[in-house]
This record gives C-alpha cells, structure tokens and sequence, in this order.
C-alpha cells in the first residue's frame, strides 16, 4: 500500500515540477532580470478575446523605452473592490469617483503616497496633468494619477435623425433645455401611440443627477449654480425637483415604458427615437448610423459641469504595500501612457494593421477585426486625450484635435464648482451613510424613471431618512465643509 | 469504560469501525475546512477591518484593526424600516416553513397512493423541476406574466374588460405571488424527503388497519402522520435555524428591486445586499451575517428543547 502511494506521489511530482519551472520561465526570463514586472488591475465589464496578444505587444514596447512590463488584469467593479477590501496585493489599479472610491480608500490609506516621486521620477507626467493633480489629492497628499479624458458632465439627446427631421421636418438645435424635449416626444407618440418614446431601464437617464456635485451618492449634493456653496439634500433643489415632476408627467403621459423601474438595460428596444448620453462636445460615438440602423443627431442639454468629482472620473493609483521601485517603476509606466502615442493607441485600439489603421486626417478607424476582438473603453487605460481620436467610419471623420477644443470649451462654457476640492470623510458617520443609501436605493429608481411623483415620494423618503439621522449626518457634513472653505482661505 | 468497550470489540467489528471512520473523513475536513476553519471571521463583525495592502490577513485582522464594540451593528438598526425587514423575514420563512410542512407532507401522502409507476413518476418529476431553476429565469418567466403592457395576465384582464395592473407598482399583491412561487419550487424537493420516509413505513400496519376497516384519513391520521414526526419535526428544527436567513433571488430578483415594493419585499439579506452593494464593508457584512446565525442558533435550540419535551425521540440532540 505504502508503495504504490510512493509512485502516485513520485509521479505527480514528476508531472508537477516542468509546470511550475516552465511557468516561472514564462515570466522572470522573457524580458531579462532588469525588466520590472507590475500587476496592473484595471477596470472593464468583459475581457477582449485579444487581450494577450495586445499586453505582449505593449509589453515588447515598454520594456524597451522604460524596463517595465505589466501583467494587465480587467476586472468588473465587483472584483476590484473584493481585491481592495481584501488587502491583495497590485501595484496599479484602476480608482474613481464610483469605483474602488478614491477619497474613501484614499482616507484608509491604500494607496501609496506618490506626491514626493512625481516631479522628480516623472517631470513630463508632472506637467502634463497640470492643475488636475487637485483630483488625486487628499489632504494635501497625492495619491492618485488623474486621466485626462473628458472632465466635466456634459449631458445630452440622442435623437434618431432621419425620424424628426427628415420625416416630421423638426429642427434638433445643437443645445435644448431639459423641458424642450417635450414636443419630440409627443410627435412620436401620437404617430406610435403603443410605442415609448423614451424607454428607459431601471437606470433611467444616463448623467441625470451628473447637474449637481455628489457629496454622499446622488443624495446629498452641491448645487452648481449657487452663489455660496451649500450642502444640501436632493429635494431642496428645485430644478432637479422640476426635472423629476416632468419626468412623472411624462411617465403618466405614456412616453415612458410602464415597468421602466424594473427592466435591466438589455430589455430595451433598439428603435428609440430619443436616448441620453453624457460626453463632449464633438463626440461622435453616439453618431455612426450603421449602429443604429438610422442618422443620429445630439443636442447638449446640460454642462458642462466640472469639480473635483467629475475631474475624478477615471484615475490610476499605486498599492500602499508597494516598495519604492516598484511606485517608481508604476509612476514611468503611467508615463509612457500620458507622453507616447504610438504606446497609448496599443491599449486603445490594438495592434495597428489588424485591429485599427489610421485614417489621412490622423484618427482611427478599427477594422472589423478591432470591433470583434478587442473594443475596449479607453478611460480605463491612462490618458485618453494621449491616445488617437477615433472616427466611426470614413464617411464620419473625427476631428483629430477635439480634444484642445473640449478643454478650450471647459475655459469657455465650464460651470464649475464652488467646493473647492471638498470631500466628504464619512468615517465618523459610515453607519448613517449607508441607512441613508439604502433608503435612497428604495426609491431612487422609481423617481428617475419618472414612475412616482416626487412630490409623493420625497415627503416620505425624507421622514424616513431623518430618523436615521440624517439631520446629523448633514450637520456633521456641513461643519467639514466649512471646515474645509475655511483651511483654503 | 469505553476503552473497555472498545477493547471488547472483535477484530472484524473493529475494522468495520475504521471504515465507517475513514469513510465520515471527507465529511469531517469539509467542516473543518469550509464551516469551524473560518469561524475566527467572527472578529470581523467586531473590528473597523482597515487593511494593509500586502500583509497576512490576521495581522490584518488583529493587529491592523481596531475593536469597535457593536458599532457595526447599529446600521442594521438605524433605519427606521428596520422592524419591517426584519419583520418581513420572519412572516415570509415563517409562512414557508409552516406551509412547506403541511403542502409537501400531503402531496407526500397523496402521492403514495399512487399506484401506477408512470403516472407517479410524472407527478414527481413534474414537482421537483421547479427546485432547478434559476431565481433568475424565474423572475423573467414572472415577467411575461406580469409586465404590464406585455404580460400575459394583463392581456386576459383587458380582454375581459378590466383595467391592467401594474404589477410591479402594487405592493398588496406581492405577498401572495412571494408565498405561491417558493411553494412551488421548493415543495416537491422536501416531498421527496418526505416520500421516502412514508415508503419506509412498515406496510403491515397499513394491511392489518385496512383489515380492521380503517379508512383512508385515519389511516393518515394513526399510521402515517406519527410515522412521519421524527422526519418532520428534523426538517422544522433545521428550517427554525435559518429563520433570519432568506432566499435573495426570490425577494430581490423576482421582484425585479421595484422600489414600490420595497416594503413587502425587504428581507434582511436584501437590506443589507442594498445596504453594501456600493462598496465591500467586510465589518458590515460580517456583522448582519453573525446576527442572522446568532438568533438562528438560538432558536434551534430552543425549537429543539420544545421538540424534546414534547417528543424525545424525535429532538436533534
């Protein structure tokens, strides 16, 4: 008996041990002893099938230029933050406002301090963020690398094109006021009374909260477009208040699908006449008629609104548990993402020839093989105003440098907050925080999807809230934030 | 004295003891392993966890983290909707509990008087597919009942001239649609329990009550029903120990998280899904995990104390 569990023993060892030396070959010795490797973990709803052949072509590219390579992991929300609540170790990962929340695990101290390495490791990336280091900033410590993309909300209608203006000879203005919508919807109603105009999923409308700054979820927020800054719950806010009794209306008109605050995303029909978006001026993602099956046209409703909060949009961070060399080696790489094009377009796009080209006026256009396999979102990978401007077909060209114009326009037309960088350090209160978010989850939904009338609900929510405690969750709140105004001036 | 005993075991009786022991081996790890292994996470229901990246998860735990007492508690009773969760947890496992016994028990009954194996195999087979499926597929399934300008019910509603509801917007409704779908699913698994413990009973007594003329309820009543107490009184006292526990998929799921019927709908596994949903507070987490099997606990034993006094043969321990 004692034989034969030798041999077994024996001959999986024997089976064993090529695995593991092989395995280890794989990673220490294919770029040399010199080449640091970081375990980069980044945010993505779904894995492209050619992630690996783009890592190794980025990683053929980084070792040469900087001597790092990286183990790149895309992970949905969940995971990220299992891995952050479970002290795992990374060296990069991806951080926001709403995912793996910067400010709060910031506060906890999970991430590395980088504020004494990024002028003299990484000058460029120093000058390039420019004034944006305010969003990676907690207490006046650095702790997490901004992405230049779009940084404020600009919110906006998608309209199908060829229905409104080439059949019913509507005008879609470039801009329209929230309540304009209106008359579009009523159009299409009338001509398809069993159809919604404006379905929509339990989501509601894409940014519909984005006009005010969050402080505690879409709950407790700062209105833009005071004077003085305030700290105050969402239904003292009468415009977003008149938003949410249009809504209703046309939630009672039938312009909105009845179980709109049950349905997932998926469930909706692709015929729409009307969606909502968030993006920039000039963004042509929303436009490509071979997606929708017809011409689309936007019109901005609202924004751009830009404060810490949106600035924070998408960010990188560095494990606390990290020595030195390995920040240094994550803050050159963060580099490389911001500086070199050639680099930043193989995490946007792929490899150039089989999964993009680039087009004469110096965009991008992915070949159907890029579509297939390998579309990813480019925020989730460093700078996207470092990466080539992709156009959606050679008949709908991009302009190559949209995004001098957007951040023109962000001087320009920017409404910009009055909170100076506040950030809410809910440690003290975390019990009333998350009652108070339960409570909003109850009847969030319902009030952006216009299915309840909010001069119902929000009577009540508020009652409910209170004797939770949020009375004192807002004092406590408020006494930070002029804690905060206070130490800046 | 047991040495004793043990060492008046034959050699025969010995080997057929070692075997018995080495076969409860797997069972024995696996609770080792997976249930007493991670009992010390308890300390997390009573710590701020504030880990550091890159350290072993007890200096984590216990050297990283501060004790905190009960404060991680209080927000499974801050909210003033608090009562009703908790509350709603106890009617709804209360409800299954009580018509899981009395529905798979009769079924259980009837269809042992089936005696044409075809027909019974159907029926059993046609009761225990529910137990398979998904809460996910079933709540799509519920949909196409309910929607409101699509589902099936509403159609039949219009077409006998009434006003469609919206399902998904009345609360009164929903109690009865919770109730009937967990019947129907997990009814005919505990049957099967149930099924094999009647075919388990000696038929004599069947025979020589049918020759005394006895009908077929008192043969239930005086044969059947106290033949089957031990079972049933095994099956309530585990249900008791999960009484603060419920089915997620049922009462998130199914109801699709309509807010409006958040206040039949909230159970304590979905207060605290919605509670923590945004973030992973392992404190939390722990805290409203330890409170369930706390006051489960607590109740098995004491269903279990009752159950012995009144029956001892049929107590767990």
């Amino acid at each position: 008996m004692r034989s034969i569990l030798k041999r077994v023993a024996a001959a999986a060892i024997a089976a064993i041990t090529p695995i593991v030396l092989l395995s280890g070959c794989d990673k220490s010795e294919e770029y040399g002893k010199d080449v640091m490797r970081l375990r980069w973990v980044t945010y993505g709803m779904s894995v492209p099938a050619d992630v690996k052949k783009i890592v190794k072509a980025a990683n053929d590219y980084s070792a040469e230029k900087i001597g790092v390579v990286v183990d790149l992991e895309i992970q949905q929300s969940e995971v990220i933050n299992l891995i952050m609540a479970s002290w795992e170790y990374y060296d990069m990962v991806y951080t926001c406002e709403w995912l793996n929340p910067f400010n709060t695990n910031a506060a906890k101290g999970l991430y590395y301090d980088i504020t004494d390495l990024i002028e003299t490791e990484t000058p460029d990336l120093y000058r390039i963020i420019g004034d944006y280091w305010e969003a990676g900033e907690l207490n006046g410590r650095i702790y997490g690398v901004p992405t230049l993309k779009d940084m404020g909300a600009e919110m906006m209608f998608r309209f199908n094109a060829d229905y409104y203006e080439g059949e019913k000879g509507m005008v879609i203005p470039e801009f329209m006021r929230f309540e304009d919508l209106e008359p579009y919807l009523e159009v299409y109603k009338k001509d398809f009374p069993a159809k919604y105009p404006m379905a929509m999923s339990k989501g509601g409308i894409a940014g519909f909260f984005f006009s005010l700054e969050s402080v505690v979820g879409s709950l407790i927020v700062i209105p833009y477009n005071r004077e003085t800054p305030e700290i105050i719950p969402i239904w003292e806010d009468e415009e977003i208040m008149d938003r949410l009794r249009l809504l209703h209306k046309w939630y009672t008109l039938g312009y909105i699908n009845p179980d709109a605050s049950a349905l997932e995303l998926s469930a909706l029909p692709d015929d729409m006449p009307v969606r909502f978006g968030v993006a920039w001026r000039g963004y042509s993602g929303y436009s490509n008629p071979a997606d929708w099956g017809f011409n689309v046209k936007t019109s901005i409703y609202d924004g751009p609104y830009i404060s810490k909060n949106t600035e924070q949009g998408a960010m990188t961070a560095i494990c606390a548990g990290c020595d030195e060399e390995h920040a240094k080696a994550a803050l050159r790489y963060i580099e490389l993402l911001n500086t070199d094009r050639k680099f930043r377009d193989i995490f946007a796009y792929g490899i150039e020839g089989e999964h993009y080209r680039y087009l004469n006026n110096g965009t991008v256009l992915r070949t159907q093989d890029g579509i297939d396999r390998y579309h990813v979102s480019l925020y989730p990978f460093g700078s996207v105003v470092n990466a080539s401007v992709e156009s959606v077909s050679e008949d709908y060209l991009s302009d190559p440098d949209q995004w001098a114009k957007v951040f023109d326009g962000y001087e320009k037309y920017g409404i910009y907050s009055g909170s100076e960088g506040f950030v809410y350090d809910r440690t003290r209160k975390e019990d009333i925080v998350t009652t108070v978010t339960a409570i909003w989850s109850n009847y969030s939904t319902d009030l952006s999807t216009g299915t309840s009338d909010p001069d119902v609900i929000m009577p009540k929510m508020k009652a409910e809230m209170e004797s939770a405690g949020l009375n004192e969750l807002l004092d406590d709140i408020r006494s930070q934030f002029a804690g905060h105004l206070e130490s800046i001036s | 004295m047991a040495k004793r005993s043990h060492g008046s075991l034959s050699a025969s009786a010995r080997k057929e003891r070692r075997q018995l022991n080495i076969m409860t081996l797997p069972a024995v790890i696996w609770y080792g392993l997976f249930c007493y292994l991670p009992l010390f996470g308890i300390a997390f229901a009573f710590k701020d966890f504030t880990p550091v990246p890159g350290r072993s998860l007890f200096e984590n735990l216990f050297i990283n983290s501060p004790w905190v007492g009960l404060r991680n508690f209080s927000y499974l009773f801050r909210n003033p909707l608090s009562r009703s969760v908790i509350l709603n947890t106890l009617f709804y496992n209360s409800i299954f509990i009580v018509a899981g016994i009395v529905v798979s028990v009769s079924l259980a009954i009837l269809l042992s008087e089936v005696h044409q194996k075809k027909f019974r195999a159907l029926v059993q087979m046609t009761l225990v597919l529910p137990y398979f499926i998904s809460w996910v597929v079933i709540a799509y399934c519920v949909y196409a009942f309910l929607s409101t300008d699509l589902g099936l019910i509403n159609h039949i509603l219009t077409a006998l001239g009434a006003d469609p509801v919206q399902w998904y917007q009345s609360p009164e409704s929903w109690r009865g649609i919770l109730i009937v779908l967990e019947i129907w699913k997990t009814t005919g698994y505990t049957m099967i329990i149930y099924l094999c413990s009647i075919t388990n009973i000696d038929r004599t007594l069947y025979e020589a009550a049918a020759l005394d003329g006895a009908t077929f309820l008192q043969r239930v009543r005086f044969i059947t029903l106290p033949q089957l107490r031990p079972t049933i009184a095994t099956l309530f006292i585990l249900s008791i120990g999960s009484i603060m526990s419920s089915d997620f998929g049922l009462f998130y799921q199914v109801p699709m998280d309509s807010g409006a019927l958040q206040e039949v709908t909230q159970t304590l596994d979905v207060y605290v899904y919605k509670s923590l949903m945004y973030e992973a507070n392992f404190s939390y987490s722990s805290a409203a995990a330890f409170l369930q099997s706390s006051v489960g606990c607590i109740l098995l034993v004491i269903s279990n104390i009752i159950t012995r006094r009144i029956d001892k043969d049929s107590a767990l321990i």
